[in-house]
Formats: C-alpha cells, sequence, structure tokens
C-alpha cells in the first residue's frame, strides 16, 4: 500500500472559555487516507467535523496531536502543509464577488504561487468541466448560488493540490446542480486525479461520491469503512415482508418488543413490514409470529439500506 | 519568484475592485477634498491677521495630506481584515503557501504606490484651490512618506489583530483616525516626547522638505536614524502584536469567523 497522503493521529482539540469553561471539540481523532481515495466525514452537528477539518487546513490549532499531509508537518509546519492542501469551507463564501469567474480562478492560481502561463489552459479546463463558459465575464456576485458554489470548487481545483477537503459543498443547491457537482467530484474520482476528504449531511451525496466513510461522534471516530461494506453488512440483516391482511395492534406490538423494526407500513388490506435481523434464527422466529397472527406471506426478500438509514443507526449507538 | 507571482495576483485583484468600486473611489478623493478646503478656510478665517499665519497654513497642508495618507493607509489594512473576514476569504488567504504577512505586505505595497498617485493629485488640488505652493521633491518625501505612514501600519496590523479575536473594534477604529490628527498637529517643542509617537516626527521632517525646501540629504543623519527607528519600532511591534492576536485567533478557533 501506498504512503497516505494524510494521517491524523490522536488528534484533539479543546476550546477554552472564560464563560462556558472547556469544551472538547474533538477527542483524540486518528485516520489515514490514501492517495486517489474519496473519503466522507460523517457526523451530527456538534461532532466535531469541522473543528477537524479546520485542523487539517492550518487554521485552527489543535491541543494535541498529530497531521501529516503528504510528508508535511501541518501543526509545526503549516505553510509547507498547506502547499498540498486546499479547501471549500463555507460553499459560496469562499471566492471575491466582485471579481468574475475568470479573475476568481487566476488570484486564487496566483495566491498558490503559480505563474498564469503554466496555469491557463487549466483554467480553461475548469470552466468548461463546470459549465461556466457563458459566465467568464460574470462578477460572482451575479452569479446563482449553485453557480457560486461551484466556482468555490473550481477555485479550490485551480490551485492542483493533491488533497481537496470540501466542508458541506452541497449545501443550500438544488437538485439539478447538486447532481452536476457531484458527477463531476465522481468523475475525478474514477480518474484517481485527486484525494478527496468530504464532509456533508446529504448522504445521497456521500453515497455517491464516496468509496469510504469515517463517522465522528462527540468529537470520536466511531466507525471507519467502505460505504460498500456497511451497504453490504446491513443489506444482510434488513428484510421487507409482505403480508396479505392487517396486523393487529397486539400482533404489531409483539413485533416491535421482539425485533429491530425499521417500519410497519400498513395499507387498506395489506402490510408491509421492514426488519432488520440481528441474530441467526430471528427469520424463522419472524415467520413463526407472523403464522401466528394469521396473515398471509406474500413475499419475503431483502431490503436495500441506504447510507443515511446507516448512519442514523450508528449515531444513535447500535452500531460501532 | 514565487512571491512575483503573489505580488501580481494581489495587484491585479486591488485594481480590478478600484475599477469595479470606482464610484468609492471617487467619491472618497471629493469627500477628502471637501473636508479640506472647509479646515483649510476656516482656520483661515479665525487665523486672519495672526503673526506667521501664512507658515501655520502650509503646515496644515502639509499636515492633512499625511493625516488624508495615514487614514488611507490605516483603513485599508485594518477594514481589509474585516472585509476579508466577512466575505469568507479571510481563510484562503491563510492557506497560501506563500504565508498570510506576503498575502497582505503585498496588498499594503500596491495600495501605498495607489495612495501615493490619489494623494498626489489632491495635493495639487489643494494647493492649486488655496495657492500654497509647496516644494514637491519626490525623491526626498517618497522615503519619508514610506517611513512616516509604516508606524500606521503597525497600528493598523494591532487593529486588524484585535479585529480577529475580539469582532467588534469598529468604534475603536473610528477613534484612532482622531488621535491621528493629534499625532500630526503635535507641536514638537512643547511636546518634545511625541517624537517617539507614530506621525509626528515624521510629519516634522516632511515639513522640513514641503515647507523649508530642505532636501533629505540636508536633513541630520540623526533626525533620519530616528525617523528610520520610529518607523521600525511600530511596524515590526504591530506585526509581532498581530502574530500573537493571529495565534490566538487559531488557538480559539475564530480565523475566519466574523
Amino acid at each position: 500500500m501506498s504512503e497516505p497522503i494524510l494521517q491524523v493521529r490522536e488528534l484533539r482539540k479543546i476550546y477554552h472559555s472564560r464563560k462556558r469553561g472547556d469544551t472538547l471539540a474533538v477527542d483524540g481523532v486518528g485516520f489515514a487516507v490514501e492517495p486517489g481515495e474519496v473519503v466522507g466525514l460523517l457526523g451530527p452537528n456538534g461532532a466535531g467535523k469541522t473543528t477537524t477539518i479546520k485542523c487539517l487546513c492550518t487554521l485552527i490549532r489543535p491541543t494535541s496531536g498529530e497531521i501529516t499531509i503528504n510528508g508535511a508537518d501541518a501543526i509545526r509546519r503549516p505553510k509547507a502543509a498547506v502547499e498540498y492542501v486546499s479547501a471549500v469551507l463555507e460553499g459560496n463564501r469562499n471566492i471575491y464577488w466582485r471579481l468574475n469567474v475568470r479573475e476568481n480562478l487566476e488570484f486564487f492560481a496566483g495566491l498558490q504561487g503559480i505563474p498564469m502561463r503554466r496555469i491557463q489552459g487549466y483554467i480553461n479546463e475548469l470552466i468548461e468541466l463546470f459549465h461556466l463558459e457563458s459566465k467568464v465575464k460574470t462578477p460572482a456576485r451575479m452569479l446563482s448560488r449553485g453557480m457560486q458554489q461551484k466556482l468555490a470548487v473550481a477555485c479550490a481545483l485551480v490551485k492542483r493540490t493533491p488533497l481537496l477537503l470540501l466542508d458541506e459543498p452541497t449545501l443550500g443547491l438544488d437538485v439539478e446542480i447538486s447532481h452536476e457537482l457531484r458527477g463531476i467530484l465522481k468523475g475525478m474520482a474514477a480518474r484517481g486525479e485527486r484525494t478527496i476528504l468530504l464532509s456533508s449531511h446529504d448522504m445521497n451525496v456521500v453515497q455517491d461520491v464516496c468509496g469510504r466513510v469515517i463517522v465522528i461522534n462527540d468529537g470520536r471516530v466511531i466507525t471507519d469503512d467502505r460505504v460498500a461494506n456497511l451497504l453490504e453488512l446491513f443489506r444482510a440483516r434488513a428484510y421487507t415482508v409482505e403480508l396479505s391482511g392487517l396486523l393487529s395492534p397486539q400482533d404489531a406490538e409483539r413485533l416491535q418488543e421482539q425485533f429491530e423494526l425499521i417500519q410497519i407500513s400498513p395499507d387498506t388490506s395489506r402490510t408491509k413490514v421492514e426488519v432488520e435481523l440481528l441474530r441467526n434464527g430471528q427469520l424463522y422466529e419472524l415467520i413463526e409470529l407472523l403464522h401466528r397472527s394469521g396473515v398471509r406471506i406474500e413475499s419475503i426478500g431483502r431490503r436495500d439500506p441506504n447510507l443515511e438509514e446507516i448512519f442514523l443507526k450508528i449515531i444513535a449507538g447500535k452500531e460501532s | 519568484m514565487r512571491a512575483a507571482v503573489l505580488f501580481k495576483a494581489v495587484s491585479k485583484k486591488y485594481l480590478v475592485y478600484l475599477k469595479r468600486y470606482y464610484f468609492n473611489t471617487l467619491s472618497g478623493m471629493v469627500s477628502v477634498f471637501m473636508i479640506f478646503l472647509i479646515v483649510f478656510y476656516g482656520a483661515k478665517a479665525l487665523g486672519a491677521g495672526a503673526p506667521q499665519f501664512g507658515q501655520t497654513l502650509d503646515g496644515l497642508v502639509v499636515g492633512f495630506i499625511v493625516w488624508a495618507f495615514a487614514i488611507f493607509a490605516y483603513s485599508e489594512l485594518s477594514w481589509d481584515l474585516i472585509n476579508e473576514a466577512q466575505q469568507g476569504t479571510l481563510e484562503q488567504l491563510y492557506m497560501s503557501p506563500l504565508g498570510f504577512r506576503s498575502v497582505i505586505l503585498s496588498q499594503l505595497v500596491v495600495a501605498f504606490f495607489y495612495q501615493l498617485v490619489v494623494l498626489g493629485v489632491l495635493l495639487l488640488l489643494m494647493m492649486a484651490s488655496t495657492g500654497k505652493w509647496l516644494h514637491i521633491d519626490l525623491l526626498s518625501l517618497l522615503p519619508l512618506l514610506a517611513l512616516s505612514v509604516a508606524g500606521v501600519y503597525g497600528i493598523g496590523f494591532v487593529m486588524g489583530g484585535l479585529a480577529l479575536v475580539f469582532k467588534q473594534v469598529q468604534s475603536a477604529f473610528q477613534i484612532l483616525q482622531f488621535v491621528f490628527i493629534v499625532l500630526i498637529a503635535a507641536p514638537l517643542d512643547k511636546f518634545p516626547f511625541a517624537k517617539y509617537l507614530p506621525l509626528s516626527w515624521g510629519t516634522h521632517l516632511i515639513g522640513q522638505v514641503m515647507i523649508g525646501g530642505r532636501s533629505i540629504t540636508q536633513i541630520p543623519t540623526g533626525d533620519l536614524l530616528l525617523l528610520l527607528a520610529n518607523a521600525a519600532f511600530y511596524f515590526l511591534g504591530g506585526l509581532l502584536v498581530f502574530k500573537l492576536l493571529e495565534n490566538a485567533a487559531r488557538n480559539r478557533g475564530l480565523l475566519g469567523h466574523y
């Protein structure tokens, strides 16, 4: 395996405040990201995602721990580390609203010390990739929110750093632009052009784009696994049973007591039961219970879970 | 080489902003000129007939132009930091591998030359409208002006750093503009210690060139060294305080929040 491009070890951040006392925002976070990986950083609000990302950007100094970006120590030598990392931190707020699309891209390349003659070709590529051709001379403030957000991502890409950090890149975007941005990120991921660490509340984005997820809660990493593994794990346990007839309230209650119910959806004459089976043999117990209740089983099938459900379960502490 | 690329990028952005905010730029110049006319003719009406008053009016022109330069320089730095933080771009500047200070110093250099042109035009207008034609020896004035405002940049760094940590410091910003008037107008014969403060000594030496018609080579070396030491002390001191406040902002996670 190649050397990780990003290595985080035992990262801790405590905010001191005279009024509110100490707040432990990040509590021993550790993970590594290999070159070319696209990793989702998930967690509920206040879990420590943004603090972690800002520590990686060298914008927040951690209380302790280690961060190495492409071999550079991001805590002791932040200037060397930012050579390899760019970030979109607040959606559409990372660009200059009075500069037009091309001027923004040129400025951010200059900020990285890249001469114009070496970057013009790539700037043109980015303008094309993000479908901003017709807006090249439009000041950023005149663009739609979606276009501003695309421009912010393009401005991060123009720096040509191997590692890209995206904090909520699709927040507030309409479905169409969100899909377009996802497509661009997926394309980059497929080509292995960049290593991306992406934080988002939109699980569709994460499931669509990321190969691996790291879930943080209360400042700690509680899950670090491949998306496919998590989906498979839950797929093996989640079943949908379709019944003709309705369950009595007592039977429904029994189901709830004995099984990990995802949902019971009664119709006028049918019932759909979605259930998660946590141990071997539970399927037989389920069939037995349904048999006793007098309803007829029409079909039983594996249920495809989505990342959002898995995430909620992980956060609820049911999985780790 | 990379520093030159950064300087070029920062200069271009500065000029584009000037162009896009041209009304702001123009109205700023007009209002400074109007304030000058009010101050000048007000002083003239009040002091008419007093002995050596003509020289005082010359001093007023010099003091006013140094004050205007100081205000521009100071606002450039401290307001810019706040604006960058408000629009969410400050964090991006901090992520430049060339360092945030290189970015900000590049901007100060561009702004200095721009202000030189603007205030040069203003000075001509001021001299033409008042009939007070002063000596404009650019080779002598440029270094004196740069060293005089260096202290103001130092104060700008301190205020900018305070804004990073404490955010709501705008009222202090405005008060300082009046403190600059006191520093420029302080008579050094009555308050000799004022020469150790920013602006006072520089304004005094600029006066020697513009009113007295001396060249920089005719100013005693000791006087020039005092100005150099004063400029270095306040500029570097300001940078140091800025660094400390920036560290505090980094530790508290406040960089970029506004």
